[in-house]
């Protein structure tokens, strides 16, 4: 696994919260909106998406439901009120630690 | 609206993954070959890229696995083995439990239900390619939800005095009953 894609796993669960911040989304939209917004450079393996997604399901944090489109089921995921409060936190905590960071690499002159 | 490629690709995720989750797989699956269609790809085209996007069936079937409630839950009862096992030597050692009025076959049963136990357990927590296995957990859980009732009945019937250490080693069990209790519906429930 290359250094990057180990730091992704890291950030996956939040990444994946915020990519459903604007509305209900298909698993595949949720894989296309992490690899457009990261202009490519976070294009995962769509099928580990799932178990992701699953396994935030069974956090409370993301709700799947299953409805009829186009001829056939399809799953859609939404953020629940506990996901929404999780993103929240999870942003303020990377905003803090991404300027320490920057504070220390890019030092004022 | 498939392909025999797609469809091989789902019949791998139904035999390896339980039927509510090799859906939801294949539902992704289909989504992003439904994708590559309507870009104007041809069938054959559509359904490779597809499957490219996915990820092989193993690293799939391993992700599922990986972050399988079973897998966790056996991690969970397992780390609670050596704290329970300290906690009853503790009590037994000094009680001289090998004295009680407990017949031989109840210990020897006992002790086979307590190895078979921690067995499925060890298989479910070590489990990293198959999801089938991680679901021993669902065999061991009321398994091991009877030993703690076991041991905390013989403390009741069968130790002479309650010490303090007993009572230490029989609250352990109890939790563990209700925590036991607790996992197993949801292990169950996927």
């Amino acid at each position: 696994m290359k250094p990057e894609a180990q730091v992704l796993k890291g950030h996956l669960d939040t990444l994946l919260l915020a990519s459903l911040e604007n509305g209900p989304l298909h698993g595949y939209a949720v894989k296309e909106a992490l690899r457009d917004g990261s202009d490519a450079r976070f294009d995962l393996p769509t099928g580990t998406i799932y178990p992701a997604l699953r396994r935030l399901e069974a956090a409370g944090l993301v709700s799947g439901t299953w409805a009829e489109a186009g001829g056939r089921r399809r799953r859609t995921y939404q953020l629940t009120p506990a996901g929404r409060r999780r993103l929240a936190g999870d942003r303020a905590a990377w905003r803090d630690f991404a300027s320490a960071v920057t504070a220390i690499l890019e030092p004022a002159p | 609206m498939t392909s025999p490629l797609i469809a091989c690709y789902v019949t791998g995720l139904h035999r390896e993954l339980p039927a509510p989750i090799a859906d939801e797989a294949a539902d992704g699956l289909t989504e992003a070959y439904e994708y590559h269609l309507a870009a104007g790809t041809g069938e054959q085209e559509a359904a490779r890229a597809a499957l490219a996007e996915f990820g092989e069936l193993e690293l799939v079937v391993g992700e599922y696995t990986r972050q399988a409630p079973g897998r966790r839950a056996a991690r969970l009862l397992l780390a609670t083995g050596p704290v329970a096992g300290l906690c009853w030597a503790l009590a037994l050692i000094p009680g001289r439990a090998w004295t009680w009025p407990v017949p031989a076959t109840a210990r020897l049963g006992y002790g086979a239900a307590l190895l078979l136990t921690a067995a499925l357990l060890l298989a479910a927590a070590t489990s990293r390619h198959s999801y089938h296995r991680t679901r021993l957990t669902t065999a061991a859980s009321p398994l091991l939800l009877a030993l703690d009732a076991t041991a905390v009945a013989a403390v009741a019937l069968a130790a002479p005095a309650l010490t303090p250490a007993l009572a230490v080693a029989a609250a352990f069990s109890l939790s563990r009953i209700v925590f036991t209790a607790w996992v197993l519906p949801r292990l169950t429930a996927r």
